[in-house]
């Protein structure tokens, strides 16, 4: 019995290296798509903010930004930042990625674009470790790398995030406060207790409530509630806390599945007035229940912001202006960046966003 | 209407460039027990496919019932009157005794749903036919083989079987249900069903059959009646070669130590107050009936049980086995009877089933395997026990039973072993395979190994012990000099 | 069936760990016996019940489907993205869903059964690739869930109220399928000659080509079924949630197949049945679902659930252990050496 154990397992970790091997080498070129390279207008008719004005001199600079998948609707809102400032600057930049989120077709992409004359790469990694060596090769051949959920890049002159993950917590603390008028207990969710930004979002939250709300408390029997990343168990585990503990009125969520899983929850279990629910959420997603009052509203980070951001960050670098605390990248998001403590290279924004049933169809992703 | 139910005639069957039939002819008779004898690989499982449909030969006709066959079908086969009991016996562990009786009726009859009421009725009836007892409601896994072998002969009877082929049918069982499976073929006889009767156990064949057909390499080498046999042409037959077996002469040296003691050993639900003792050179033979205990004591005395009360002593000193790693630290070998099961990794290679017990000393000081280190000791063993093989790399399951069974004693004997004990050394093994390991054991003995059989073939315990204590009802019942002894004596004690 | 053959069958364990279990859920927190945690408990095992029916037999068969989750997510996907707003009744979704289960099962059935690889490898690599064309060719993500669907999700057979706290808590139609086909799959297996072919190809392949049934139509058969039930599963599972979630059931094969497992279905085949599968699934949801009621916190949760399926499948492994080192000589009272 040991022995036939023993096999399968063999078995079971050699398919894996096997289709793991496949989905890597099968990775080509081939099946990214570029998205249509904008067009150069050469008016700078008004309309342009002003810090987004075209470089002295009209620079005719290249920038490719890649990200994890340009068929997810969040990266195609990125599109949209990217264009916007094409638009607005009048320098040549787009946007390409693998089909599929795929770390090795990624890696195969960036290889191929900066052997095309590029002045900038802006990269939303998918593996930001396995991304080093190539983003190195990028740098020795003088081109700017700016990266995008990539914190822990090293070979990249910057990279830039939406917020701080405490600023993060702090924002989604301020709405469910208000959704419980700055009273009653609250419990905290996050996809895995292992999933750091989710923690560092969820720590920020009760750090926001211990230092502005003090008629609020956390649960302290069950400070913490793993979705497992599935809307499912978020919503099994939501209607699991409010029949043991009565007195819990609100929920901070973190991972995207989480919110949409505690509203239906609340709802089900009849308490849509009492329990109330904040946190990251996809507006496709929730759009439903946000609509029939489900849910009041999502807080995330618009990609579009992110996409404008990071193209305007490269530009700066490529026209050696100074970068620091207080630049700004001309969006009210990032219109004052700051710069981590411990890595002088990441740089922030306060790029976050409250979603509600009024604006939910500006975003489709 | 022909007087023969099966007459083949000149029939071929190639497997690539392997001639595995190469013209052979068999003719059986209605109501006739008919043996078919041969070595491993000379033919007789083809012979068997190509009787049921499941070969087409490539040259040669088949007759069956007077009726010439062309292309003979499975189905066809069983519409005739052909009923083949495999050596695997072909039952479902997993499903109760009903089921396997009624299914194969209610699976060729197209019924497309379960009835209980008409799986009774079948399996009641198949019962019937052989005044078998049985509980239907039991899984077929909790059964003996020879009950299993019983189910198998009953559901082959449900389909109006005129011949029934029998592969091997007394090789997983003892003697006494041998005899009860000898009435019931002759039971069948009676009613005018022919059995072919595939087997190499000499006097088993010699006791039932009336006919007998001899293979070897694919061709015919003796076809006639049982009294134009004896032994010694048998054998010759069979091999091709002249065996003379002796028996083993124990020569008692006056300075031989005793190896091992046992004294009042006992288990629960296994065996009660068992004392002997065995000295270098000896072979001890245990015999009784299945049942009886003796393969529980085997295993207590090698550590897979461990022993309620009673002390087991090695060269007169006390010793604790209470698991195998025991059994084996104090130099105690066994071979058990399930080859496959407990002796053999059969998907493994040659090289590291008879490697594997002495992995350590093959080993560097990392701890890495020394593959030289044991290609030279598989290659000394291979020779030394004149093991068949191609390459020690294949696989273990491409070895006949005679040449896994000597893989298994390699595996043991890289070892400095003091006591070997062999379970059923050469059940399913060829004859002359089986004339090697007999030769083998004594040359240890000689060498100064003290050996256990333990053996339900009267025959081999006969020829190869000087001693044997014979077990009843989980109790050491008799210990007799073999000397004194002989074939029916023996046998009797055994039953008392 | 009398009392002492009971106790040999692993289901009468784990009936009797879950009851345990439970007790322990109600003593600690009060609220398990209560209407709307019964409600709530049947709502969580609808999914993983229906699957867990297609994986038993399956495993029963000799095989194993590591795909179905990728089967079920790809079909559902396929239609309530292509055929979005298409039907207002739901019955078209289900069954384009299960003609396309149907045939991603066949492909797995038919590598299976045809080339005799090990069905673990094949749907292992199936799975990935039905999971590739769902994410790299339909480009999946989330999506709104089209009306038929919609309203079907949120029909409800009936709405426990817990009278001390007010909570309440709705069973949606979807259990009623659940135990449709429960039993239908119980009549199948246990009822129909095809269900004994099932297990007798799991319990001996040669035997059973022996005995005349068909093994390679009964792999397929299995296999297309286990397909064409992951693509209605696919469909019930979106239309639970109220929304296209494309990534929502990836991961369930391994919690689907320790239910069987725990329930007593063997994975070398042949052995287990319905009921063990039903009564596997239970526990597995149970505990999953009742360690916040017990007040377990989120850290030690696993290390809880990981004792439970020891505990529990390690009754029926020393069953079986035991069984088979089960001496049974009758040793006679007097003791008579003669020399």
């Amino acid at each position: 019995m040991k022995k036939k154990l023993l096999a399968t397992l063999m078995t079971a970790v050699m398919a894996a290296t096997a289709l793991a091997g496949c989905g890597g080498s099968s990775g080509s070129a081939g099946n990214s798509t570029t998205a249509a390279p904008a067009a150069a207008p050469a008016d700078n008719a008004g309309g342009g903010s002003e810090a987004a004005a075209p470089a002295e001199g009209g620079k005719d600079y290249k920038i490719a930004v890649v990200v994890k998948g340009n068929t997810n609707g969040w990266f195609i809102r990125m599109n949209e930042g990217i264009e916007k400032w094409a638009g607005e600057t009048g320098i040549n930049a787009w946007m390409t990625g693998p089909t599929d989120t795929d770390s090795a077709q990624q890696i195969q992409i960036i290889q191929d674009i900066i052997n095309q004359d590029i002045d900038a790469l802006c990269v939303v990694p998918v593996d930001p470790a396995a991304c080093e060596p190539v983003l190195q090769e990028a740098k020795d051949k003088g081109i700017v790398v700016i990266c995008h959920e990539g914190s822990n890049v090293e070979n990249c002159d910057y990279d830039i995030e939406a917020f701080n993950n405490a600023g993060y917590g702090a924002f989604i603390m301020d709405n469910l406060a208000e959704l419980m008028g700055k009273k009653g207990t609250y419990t905290t969710m996050v996809g895995f207790l292992t999933t750091a930004s989710h923690n560092e979002w969820a720590d920020g939250a009760v750090a926001q409530q211990e230092a502005q709300y003090p008629d609020m408390t956390l649960l302290a029997d069950l400070p913490r509630v793993e979705s497992e990343n599935n809307t499912e168990t978020a919503y099994e585990k939501a209607k699991e806390v409010l029949k043991k503990y009565p007195e819990l009125t609100g929920f901070t969520g973190s991972c995207s599945d989480d919110t949409p899983g505690i509203a239906r929850a609340i709802n089900e279990l009849g308490l849509a007035d009492k329990v109330h629910v904040v946190g990251t959420g996809m507006p496709n997603e929730c759009r439903e229940l946000l609509k029939n009052g489900s849910l009041t509203c999502i807080t995330l980070w618009d990609p579009a912001d992110a996409g404008y951001a990071m193209c305007e960050l490269a530009r700066k670098c490529l026209d050696g202006e100074e970068i620091g605390n207080g630049t700004d990248l001309g969006l009210p998001a990032y219109d004052s960046l700051q710069v981590d403590e411990s890595n002088e290279r990441l740089l922030m924004g306060n790029g976050f966003i409250s979603v509600t049933a009024d604006n939910v169809d500006d975003y489709d992703f | 209407m022909s007087e023969n139910i099966i007459k083949i005639t000149g029939v071929k069957k190639y497997f690539g460039g392997v001639k595995a039939l190469d013209g052979v002819d068999l003719v059986i008779k209605k109501g006739e027990v008919h043996c078919l004898a041969g070595e491993n690989g000379c033919g007789k499982s083809t012979i068997i496919n190509v009787i049921s449909g499941f070969y087409t030969p490539d040259a040669g006709t088949i007759e069956i019932d007077g009726k010439e066959y062309s292309k003979l079908t499975t189905q066809m086969a069983i519409d005739a009157g052909v009923q083949v009991i495999y050596q695997d016996l072909s039952v479902f562990p997993n499903l109760t005794v009903r089921e396997n009786l009624a299914l194969n009726m209610e699976v060729a009859s197209g019924k497309k749903f379960v009835s209980k009421k008409r799986f009774q009725e079948i399996a009641l009836e198949a019962i019937s036919k052989i005044n078998f007892k049985a509980d239907l409601d039991e899984m077929v896994e909790n059964l003996t083989v020879a009950d299993k072998q019983l189910i198998a002969i009953s559901r082959a009877l449900l389909n109006n079987a005129k011949l029934i082929i029998m592969d091997e049918p007394t090789t997983a069982i003892t003697q006494k249900e041998v005899k009860n499976l000898f009435r019931v073929i002759r039971d069948l006889q009676k009613q005018g069903i022919a059995i072919l009767f595939v087997s190499h156990k000499l006097d088993e064949v010699f006791e039932i059959a009336e006919h007998f057909t001899i293979f070897r390499s694919g061709k015919n080498v003796f076809s006639g009646r049982t009294e134009e046999l004896d032994e010694q042409k048998f054998t010759y037959y069979m091999t091709g070669r002249e065996i003379q077996e002796e028996a083993f002469r124990y020569e008692k040296r006056p300075d031989a130590k005793t190896v091992l003691e046992v004294r009042d050993l006992s288990l629960a639900n296994g065996f009660a107050d068992c004392s002997f003792s065995l000295k270098e050179g000896e072979i001890l033979g245990i015999t009784g009936l299945l049942g009886s205990g003796r393969t529980e004591l085997a295993e207590t005395i090698f550590g897979y049980h461990k022993a309620d009360s009673g002390e087991i002593l090695i060269h007169g000193k006390k010793v604790e086995i209470g698991s195998v790693k025991d059994g084996i630290a104090n130099g105690i070998g066994y071979v058990p009877p399930e080859r496959n099961v407990q002796g053999l990794f059969m998907e493994q290679s040659i090289a590291d089933n008879i490697s594997i017990t002495r992995w350590k000393d093959h080993a560097d000081r990392l701890g890495f395997v020394n593959e030289k280190s044991i290609e030279d000791s598989v290659a000394h063993w291979v020779k030394e026990l004149s093991i068949k093989i191609n390459d020690p790399q294949d696989n273990m399951k491409t070895l006949s039973g005679g040449n896994a069974q000597k893989c298994v004693l390699a595996k043991w004997l890289s070892l400095d072993l003091k006591v070997l004990i062999l379970n059923g050394p050469t059940v399913g093994v060829d004859i002359g395979a089986k004339y090697d390991i007999y030769k083998l054991t004594k040359k240890l003995a000689e060498n100064g190994l003290a050996v256990i059989i333990i053996s339900d073939d009267i025959r081999e315990v006969l020829s190869n012990c000087n001693r044997v204590l014979v077990m009843r009802q989980g109790r050491l019942a008799e210990e007799r000099m073999t000397s004194e002894l002989d074939e029916a004596s023996l046998s009797a004690l055994s039953v008392e | 069936m009398n009392f002492k053959r009971l106790t040999k069958k692993t289901e009468f364990y784990i009936a009797v760990i879950i009851l345990a279990f439970c007790l322990l859920v109600q003593v600690r927190s009060g609220q398990f016996f209560t209407g709307n945690n019964i409600v709530d408990l049947l709502r969580s095992m609808t999914i993983p019940m229906m699957f867990c029916v297609g994986e038993m037999m399956v495993l029963i068969s000799g095989g194993v489907d590591c795909s179905f989750p990728a089967i079920a997510s790809l079909s559902m996907y396929f239609v309530c993205t292509k055929m979005d707003g298409m039907f207002d009744n739901p019955l078209p979704y289900f069954l384009v869903a299960m003609l396309l289960g149907l045939c991603m099962g066949a492909v797995n059935g038919f590598i299976v059964a045809k080339f005799k690889f090990p069905a673990m490898i094949v749907t292992l690599g199936t799975s990935s690739l039905f999971l590739g064309i769902m994410q790299g060719i339909l480009g999946s993500s989330e999506y709104p869930l089209t009306s038929g669907l919609y309203s079907l999700g949120s029909t409800k057979l009936l709405t426990a109220v817990n009278a001390k706290s007010g909570l309440t808590s709705d069973l949606p139609v979807h259990f009623a399928f659940m135990i449709i086909l429960v039993i239908l799959a119980w009549l199948l297996m246990n009822k129909t000659m095809l269900g004994r072919a099932i297990y007798a190809v799991g319990g001996d392949e040669v035997a059973a080509a022996r005995a005349g049934f068909h093994v390679f139509g009964t792999r397929m058969f299995i296999f297309c079924l286990s397909g064409a039930l992951a693509g209605f599963i696919g469909v019930c599972r979106s239309s639970m949630l109220l929304t296209v979630s494309p990534n929502n059931m990836i991961g369930m094969e391994m919690d689907v197949i320790a239910a069987c497992v725990l329930g007593g279905v063997s994975l070398i085949g042949g052995r287990g049945g319905i009921v063990g599968a039903v009564l596997g699934t239970a526990l597995m949801t149970i505990v999953s679902n009742s360690l916040i009621l017990l007040g377990v916190s989120t850290q030690w949760s696993r290390v809880f659930t990981g004792l439970i399926i020891i505990v529990g499948t390690a009754v029926s492994a020393i069953q079986e252990q035991q069984r088979k080192k089960k001496l049974f000589v009758t040793i006679s009272d007097k003791a008579e050496v003669k020399g």
